[in-house]
């Protein structure tokens, strides 16, 4: 000990202070966006028919399928921090529900961006890996390309008349038209310091048939070759995602 | 490929053969070199899911092909995997049967769904609880003990070994190479006829809409769906393994490669021709209320195409009958 200087002593317990607080604070943290489902305010019901579409039907949902990707978050300073992934959501798979985005720096974040479905690069035939979820996703309408964005199908009560039938709202790119949809929506006090958040952001699927447009299901129950049809609910979708809470996980 | 390992099985024959004869020798002799197996399918498909437990060799492969056509699997003697599911007919039989072909992309099997996972659980179910097999009758055989031990490097004979092999074998039968894959492919330098090309555009847009439970390379979602057969849906599918009634009228997507080959049609076989099964899509549809959704036009009968338009549905279809994967000899019997 006596060996040791004081100042060397000093030296010692500051490198040893600094090195612990660098291998425990790496200055970032995960962001994980956790998906949610709505129908006019109240939570997905699966296979009951009893939501109300503003088009006068009485429906039900029986399956969801989308993509997002290219998924961002912006700091209060203008700063991007992207995220390419692709995430598939399948209704029928609980965990798909939770995309990690990870490495996210230390920020005030103040906005999520991301793409509903696919941009032009990606969506073409063979753009995402062979797998047989994404092969059930393909769009192979002769003379378009890629995926299918979403599935979102049910059955509906025409006009309330007890007579049941079926819709699909499939979108897609078709006849040269891309279809996606950037979303963008403001976070309220997502202070990144060292530390993971969850984004619950919500998806009400009653949105996708009002707000601008109404869309009814009587003669649209198939819309993947209906541009006017497809663009009626890519319009739609600028309401249908919100940001339920944002909170310190 | 092919006739590399056709060359190499022959071989092998050859070797096990010579070995026959030593049967009373030392078991000593007995070598245990298992030769990795490459599964061969074109890019387009999926990458085909293993289990480390169970990797694909030269010897596990044959030893599977030789119990799938052994009768010696059932306690009795009395038929083999290959007595319902033959080769000229794409792996299938008369009445439910399911055709096995491509299973190695599947994670749930049979009409049902009864059973989840890999193609191990599966072949176990099948030696297990299907066949019953007695393994004392492998163990017992002259050629068995030896051909396990080469595979598996093992000496006691056990049916989770026996599955092993089973689903080697299972992961090779694959068909791949319809007509479809060369007239469909751009680049490939043939070309669909009129009929065919008119039939593919009715399955594949939503004119006719086969492709959303029918479709991709594998011409299978995987999925379960109530297609409309029946008013009173039926609880002998999907229903009968989840106890949810919205499960009800169910059943498990077949691939429709080799459709041609593999009727009578539906889990029931209640279609004898493919000419029948699209007469259904087209005015038979029965709606209920688990029907899928994707039947969008069940409340009018099915899809209502027109003479000409079945013809050519039927001449798109008869492009997936694969006879390299029906005269496939490493997919024959060995015996």
């Amino acid at each position: 000990m006596k060996n040791y200087t004081l100042p060397s002593l000093i030296l010692l317990a500051l490198s040893i202070l600094l090195f612990t607080r660098c291998t425990k604070d790496d200055g970032s943290g995960t962001v994980t966006i956790q998906l949610d489902h709505t129908v006019a305010g109240t939570a997905l019901d699966l296979e009951q028919i009893k939501y109300a579409s503003a088009a006068g039907h009485t429906y039900s949902v029986v399956n969801l399928k989308y993509y997002i990707s290219e998924i961002r978050l912006t700091d209060k300073n203008g700063f991007i921090v992207s995220r390419g992934n692709i995430n598939l959501y399948d209704i029928q798979d609980p965990s798909s529900s939770r995309i990690e985005l990870t490495n996210i720096p230390d920020g005030d974040y103040t906005q999520l961006s991301f793409v509903f479905g696919l941009n032009e690069i990606i969506n073409v035939d063979g753009g995402l890996p062979n797998t047989v979820d994404n092969i059930n996703m393909e769009w192979p309408i002769p003379g378009d390309q890629g995926y299918h964005y979403m599935k979102f199908e049910g059955r509906y009560d025409s006009l309330n008349t007890g007579t049941l039938r079926s819709y699909n709202i499939h979108t897609g790119a078709t006849k040269g038209n891309q279809n996606y949809l950037e979303i963008s929506l403001p976070i309220n006090a997502l202070a990144l310091r060292d530390n993971d958040w969850t984004i619950n952001l919500q998806m009400d699927l009653n949105e996708w048939l009002q707000n601008p447009t109404i869309f009814d299901f009587v003669g649209q129950e198939m819309i993947m070759m209906n541009q006017a049809a497809q663009e009626i609910i890519k319009a739609n979708g600028s309401t249908v995602f919100s940001i339920a809470s944002v909170e310190k996980t | 490929m092919i006739i590399a390992r056709r060359t190499l099985f022959l071989f092998i024959l050859l070797a096990l053969a010579a070995c026959t004869k030593n049967t009373d020798g030392p078991t000593d002799n007995w070598t245990y070199l298992p030769v990795p197996y490459t599964l061969d399918y074109p890019d387009e498909f999926p990458i085909m899911s293993l289990q480390q437990t169970n990797p694909m060799t030269v010897q596990g492969v044959n030893l599977g092909r030789r119990l799938y056509y052994d009768p010696l699997l059932h306690p009795q003697g009395l038929h083999a995997c290959a007595t319902c599911h033959i080769q000229d007919v794409a792996f299938t039989s008369s009445g439910e049967v399911l055709p096995h072909i491509n299973l190695g992309w599947n994670s749930s099997f049979l009409w049902n769904g009864k059973i989840e996972g890999s193609m191990e659980d599966i072949m176990l179910f099948e030696v297990e609880d299907f066949f019953q097999s007695d393994m004392t009758r492998l163990e017992a055989d002259s050629l068995y003990p030896r051909l396990f031990y080469e595979a598996f490097g093992t000496r006691t004979i056990t049916s989770t070994y026996t599955a092993r092999a089973l689903a080697q074998f299972f992961r090779t039968m694959i068909s791949s190479n319809a007509r479809y894959d060369k007239v469909f492919t751009p680049g490939s330098g043939e070309f669909p006829t009129e009929e065919e090309q008119n039939g593919y555009d009715i399955f594949f847009t939503e004119k006719g809409d086969c492709f959303h439970c029918h479709g991709g390379i594998l011409f299978t979602d995987n999925g379960f769906h109530n297609n409309g057969l029946d008013t009173q849906p039926s609880p002998l599918g999907r229903s009968q393994v989840t106890g949810n009634p919205n499960d009800l009228g169910k059943f498990k997507t077949p691939t429709l490669r080799n459709i041609a080959l593999t009727g009578p049609y539906m889990h029931d076989g209640r279609y004898e021709t493919l000419e029948e099964v699209i007469d259904f899509y087209s005015e038979g549809v029965k709606t209920s209320p688990t029907i899928d959704p994707l039947m969008k036009q069940a409340h009018q009968g099915g899809i209502h195409l027109t003479a000409k338009e079945k013809s050519d549905l039927l001449a798109f279809l008869h492009t997936l009958t694969d006879t390299t994967f029906t005269h496939n000899p490493a997919l024959s019997s060995p015996f």
